[in-house]
Parts: C-alpha cells; structure tokens; sequence
C-alpha cells in the first residue's frame, strides 16, 4: 500500500514539475495576454510589456495618494500626479523620489488652495504648470514654484451656456499656447483659451451616434412646427472625457462611453476635424471588440485615457476591464495588457495613463498606486518591426518580423510584414503565400496580379504552343467526328445518324 | 425531325430558349437522371462558390464549416419551388406533372450553374480589376436560366406568358408559406421531443430501485 502511495506521490510531483515547465513565459504575467485576430475573435499572445512593480505614496516619500486622477510625464523627465482626495500635486522624479509637492499657490498676493484636482499638464515650451482644479471651477497656471500666471475660469461670453457647471477635468496646451479643457457638463467639445485667457469657443465635439431614434426625430423635425420642435429633447453627442497631444500639435481624445461607438477614439488636427478617416480607420473598435472574450463580463470597453507614446503609438486604458490597448501610429493592436483584480499588473479603478521610453505608468485611484510595465523582449521585437514598417522600410523589417513570429505564431501583422517585404523584393509567390495566412484580400490580390505577370513573361512560349496544339486538336477531332472515323458506343442509341 | 436522345436534348433545350421545352414536351424526352444529377451539381456550385472562390475575391469565416445552409440553398429550396409550382398550377389549370416541372426547373438550372461554375474558375486567374468579366458570366448565367425557367414553365403547363409570371410569382408565395410551415412543425415536433423525454427521465427517476 505504502509503495503504491509513494507511486502515486511521485507521479503527481512529476507531473507537476511538466506542467510548470510547459507553461510559457507569459504565464509570469497575472492575466492572459491576448490579441484579436481578422476576424475580431480573440486569440492567445504572448506579453508586450510585464507589470513590474508598483509605487504608492509611502515609497515615493509623501504620504498615501487618495484617489489620484491623473499624472503627466514632463520633458523634463518629471512626472507630476494630480493626487485628488489630498488636494495636492505632487512631482517625482521617473526613479520616485520626490521632487516637490504643490499644495498652495500664490496669486496676486492671495494664497489659492487646490480642491479635488483631476487633471495636470506641463507645456514643454515655456515649462508652466496647467492645474485643473476641479471644484474651484477654474484652471492654474503656474510655474514651478506655484506662482499663479493666470486663472482660467467659466467664461462669461453668450457663447457659453451659462446654467451649465463649469469644473475642469482634464487640460493641455497646444504649441500655440492655446489651453484646452475638458469640462464634463460641456458636450460641444473641448473649451478652448487662448494664452491671454480669452475664450475662443470649443473644439472637436463628437458626433451624434447614428441610430434609429436619431433618424426618427430628423422625421419628426421636418413636419413638426416651429414650437414643438422648441420643446422637443435635442440630440446631443456625448463629449469626449480625455486627450493628449502629439508632438506635431494633433490631439487624439477618447471618449468614456459603453453606450455608442461613435468618435470613441479621434485624431483632430488642429481645425477639430477627425483625421483617423485618412487612415481609414475611423470606424474601428478601439479596446475590446464586443462580445469581449478573456473576461467575466462581456462589457463594453470604458476608454478613460489615452497616451502618445515615443513612436507615436496610442496607449488607451480601459476602465471597465483595466486594460491597456497599445496601437501603432497606424493604429494596427500591438499589444494588450492588464485586467480587473488585486495582483500586480490588475487593476481596480485605473484613471491614467503616460508612456515614457520603454515604459508605461498606470495610476489606479482605488489602489492609490502607480504600476510600472516595462516592455518585454517580445515587445521590444514588435516595436522595432512596427516601427521600420510604418517608416516604409519593409525589406528591412523583415527579418524582425520573422523573429515575432518565432515567439507568436498568431501575430496577424507579422505575416502581412513579410508578405510586404517579399512583395516589395518581387517574391510574389512566397509573398502570397503569407497575405493569404493573415487573410488580407487586397495584397494578396495585388501579390497574385505580380506573380501573374511574372508566370506570363516566363512561359509565354509555352502558352502559345499549348493554345495552337489545342485548337489544331479540336479541329482535327471535329473533322474525324464528322467523317464517321471516330464512333463512340453511345452513338448507336441515337437515332438519326451522326 | 428531332431525333435525340434524352442527352442531347438538354442541349437543345439549352440552346432554344423559346421552343426546346416545347420540343422537350412533345418528344417526351425528358430524364429524372440528368435533373436529379442537376440539382446535385447545384449543390455543388454552392459549395463550390463560396469555398473554391479565388482569394483575392471572397473569404469565407472558415474555422467552421456548416453543410446544413448549402442544402437549404440546393435541394430544400428547389424541391419546394416544384412542390409550390406544382401545388400552385392546380388552381390554374396547369397540364404539368410534378415529374415534368421538376424535370423542366432543373434543366433550365443548367446556364446558372455553368455560369457560377465558370465564375469561379476564372476567379483564380484574374485578379480584383477585372472582376467585370467574371460578373459579367454569372449575370449572363442568370439572365439565361431566368429565361429557360419561364419558358420552361410555360411549356410544361401550357400557359401564356401573362399566366405563367403569375404562376411564378404565386409560386414564390407558397414556398414562403410551405418554408414557415415546415419549421412550425420542426419546432412543435422539437417539443414533442422534450416532452417525451421529461417523461423517460421523470420515470427512470422513480423507479429507481
């Protein structure tokens, strides 16, 4: 008995040790990473970046965060955290040691407190601090040292309806010097100031999603009179909660709706027209494609942030699941990480996001803490790939994206990158081969028209024979039918001759 | 005149559009064999289209393959057009048997799954910008059985033109109604099912020893 127990011991300690050994190194990871395929179903992948650690207010040397709303990595490499149920900012360097703490403020001799500050931006060009202070209903601008510039206010120009509440929640400032703020109440856009502070009117709104009550009301509003249509409730989009700015002066906004899928996500230049249209992407899913698979509850994603990163990839984090989708400047899914719980890596109410060099910093307001990911060497793979693809170097992004192939099989885009750098060095065949793995029509179409060619030039002789031989068969095997000298057995069932 | 055999008349009904079912009628050389075989390749053109299509044209979800549409598309919906044709020709007096409007369905069948068939193989050869030569093929398929279909069905109930397109239209209206009735019955029989089968595992519960 006892031997059959230690064979049973042993054979399960085995059969431990093959299963720890079969699982991949993603496993390291508290969720599973995945990415969605052609046809928007998911499938597994490996990491693009692994939760490293976490910082909270105690490390960092401050005391705890209480509900922090936002953050903002400056050129300077410091990195300032609207700390909101402490009414305070508070600056680190991007090794977390405090660099100062913003709590008082003066101006024009007054000393000016914050009250639940949600948003904080720096202009990389004259280095003022922007304090959206929420409910004091204005906005800060200041310098370093907390001499207030300037206040934005609720404007009192007829432009502005002046029943609606004015409280800031998040801020950036164009290369012009022109500050957007983002108010809740506000659904006609951004407000915009310029650097005097005077109002200019609003930018980017979104559009009302298209749906059947929608066109039902333009119905009504056609036969209605003058009067009910007064009455009648007016179809407003809803506005965006969040954005960023690039370095070349767009600003991308994301928009924290379950409800509709319109304008979720925007590139506006800077007349406040979308140009994601260019890209022809303007009717993708950004976050996760409904139903959303690897999670409990099959929710919409809640974009709540979005982040420019170096290369100019977009970083935007899911409230709903605390997932962050990393895209390319192109907008094709690098990589998606996170999720809802309490380990490293999950989150529970994630409220920002910023990207700085290989790394990416996501503030969770119910935590109170701040996780670092870093870039794994998959990552780093794809990157580069992506990277020298999106410059138009397909011939040199082959090899890396062979190598991302080596790590995922599943990586779509790596097939349609080798396909394109065998398209480009004239091997169309090989390069059909890969368009049709990762399913995309149209470069197959384009690879199948070069082979097609290519076939043409090389046996074009040999085409022509076998046409000539064919017809001289046809004709030749006509004439013998016609003369009788060819009589199949059937031909005797018919009943008037050949 | 007209001495064929039951093969070559399908080329000739083909090939005369306004006299080859009435030759087809009088000579009564038509052949269950080669419709039945008809229908079978419309099953086949079905598949055929929507699998074997040239890449750059048409891809398919293809991590499941279900058969059960591409019956429905061949053999449910033709066998109803000749139950409906054939129960709908009796209010009108129609001459046809349910032999001969099968038989006359299916041959006028025969350019639309040509067409479709050629289709597809030119679809290997020739890429997305010249996607009119294909189309052009299997709309010229289509005309050309729509064509044989009415004469087909006019010859086999000796009809006018006038009667026989309203035939067809009554016809369409039937296998509606016939289509809705049969899945009433396959979910009521669905239910008898369950039924019967609460019952066998409420019984094997209780006499459970």
């Amino acid at each position: 008995m006892s031997s059959l127990k230690k064979l049973l011991s042993l054979v399960s300690a085995a059969a431990l040790t093959v299963s720890a050994l079969a699982v991949n190194v993603s496993a390291l990871e508290a969720y599973d990473p995945y990415s969605y395929d052609r046809w928007g179903d998911p499938v597994a992948s490996q990491a693009g970046y692994t939760a490293e650690k976490y910082v909270d207010g105690e490390i960092i040397g401050c005391g705890n965060f209480l509900e922090p709303a936002d953050m903002y990595i400056s050129h300077d490499e410091l990195m300032y955290i609207a700390d909101k149920g402490n009414n305070r900012i508070v600056i680190t360097d991007l090794d977390f040691n405090l660099k100062g703490e913003m709590k008082e403020f003066s101006y024009n001799g007054e000393t000016l407190t914050l009250k639940k500050p949600t948003g904080v931006f720096v202009d990389q060009y004259t280095g003022y601090i922007y304090i959206c202070d929420t409910e004091n209903d204005r906005v800060i601008k200041c310098d370093k040292n907390g001499n207030v510039d300037r206040l934005f206010e609720k404007p009192t120009s007829e432009l502005y309806d002046q029943n609606l509440t004015y409280n800031p929640s998040k801020v950036l400032v164009d290369k012009a010097g022109n500050v957007y703020v983002v108010v809740k109440s506000q659904t006609k856009g951004a407000v915009m100031f310029n650097a005097e502070g005077e109002f200019l009117g609003f930018y980017g709104a979104n559009r009302v999603e298209q749906t059947a009550e929608v066109l039902a009301n333009a119905f009504w509003n056609l036969i209605s009179t003058e009067a009910q249509r007064e009455r009648s409730a007016k179809q407003t989009p809803i506005g965006f909660s969040n954005f960023d700015i690039d370095d070349d002066g767009f600003i991308f906004t994301v928009t924290d709706s379950q409800d509709i899928q319109t304008d979720l996500v925007k590139k506006l230049n800077p007349r406040g027209d979308n140009i994601l249209d260019s890209l022809g992407v303007a009717d993708m899913t950004f976050g996760d494609i409904p139903p959303a698979y690897y999670s409990i509850y099959s929710k919409r994603s809640s974009l709540t942030d979005i982040d420019l990163g170096p290369n100019g990839e977009l970083n935007i984090l899911d409230f709903q699941h605390g997932r962050i989708f990393q895209y390319d400047k192109e907008c094709w899914l690098l990589f998606i990480m996170g999720g809802t719980g309490d380990q490293l890596g999950l989150f529970q109410a994630a409220s920002a996001i910023e990207s700085h060099d290989n790394h990416l910093y996501v503030l969770d307001s119910r935590k109170n803490n701040l996780t670092i990911f870093t870039r794994t060497v998959f990552g780093e793979i794809v990157t580069n790939a992506a990277n020298l693809y999106n410059d138009g170097l397909y011939e040199e992004s082959l090899e890396p994206w062979q190598n991302v192939l080596k790590y995922d099989g599943n990586y779509r885009r790596a097939y349609i990158g080798i396909g394109n750098a065998l398209y480009n060095k004239y091997e169309y065949e090989e390069a059909m081969k890969y368009f049709k793995i990762s399913i995309s029509r149209g470069r197959y179409n384009r690879a199948f028209e070069g082979y097609r060619d290519q076939w043409l030039k090389a046996n074009y002789m040999t085409l022509i024979v076998v046409i000539v031989v064919l017809v001289i068969l046809i004709i030749v095997y006509k004439q013998l039918r016609k003369r009788g000298k060819i009589v199949y057995p059937w031909d005797k069932n018919r009943r008037g001759g050949v | 005149m007209l001495d064929l055999t039951k093969g070559q008349f399908v080329k000739h009904v083909i090939m005369h559009p306004f006299e080859g079912f009435e030759d087809l009628r009088w000579k009564k050389s038509g052949s269950m064999g080669i419709a039945f075989a008809v229908v079978c390749l419309l099953f086949v053109q079905q598949i055929a289209y929507s699998r074997l299509y040239g890449f750059q044209y048409y891809s398919d979800y293809d991590k499941i393959f279900n058969i059960v549409p591409y019956i429905f598309r061949s053999f449910i919906l033709f066998g109803t057009w000749v139950v409906a044709n054939w129960a709908m020709c009796t209010l009108f007096d129609g001459e046809g048997t349910m032999k001969n409007i099968f038989i006359n369905s299916a041959y006028a069948l025969i350019p639309y799954i040509t067409g479709y068939l050629i289709g597809t193989v030119m679809s290997h050869f020739l890429i997305k910008d010249e996607y009119i030569f294909i189309q052009s093929v299997e709309i010229i398929g289509t005309c050309w059985s729509f064509v044989l279909l009415i004469s087909g069905i006019k010859a086999v109930h000796q009809f006018s033109f006038g009667k026989t397109i309203a035939l067809m239209l009554l016809t369409v209206v039937a296998m509606v109604a016939i289509l809705f009735l049969l899945v009433l019955l396959l979910t009521l029989f669905q239910q008898v099912l369950i039924f019967i089968l609460s019952i066998y595992t409420e019984l094997s519960y209780r006499f459970r020893v």
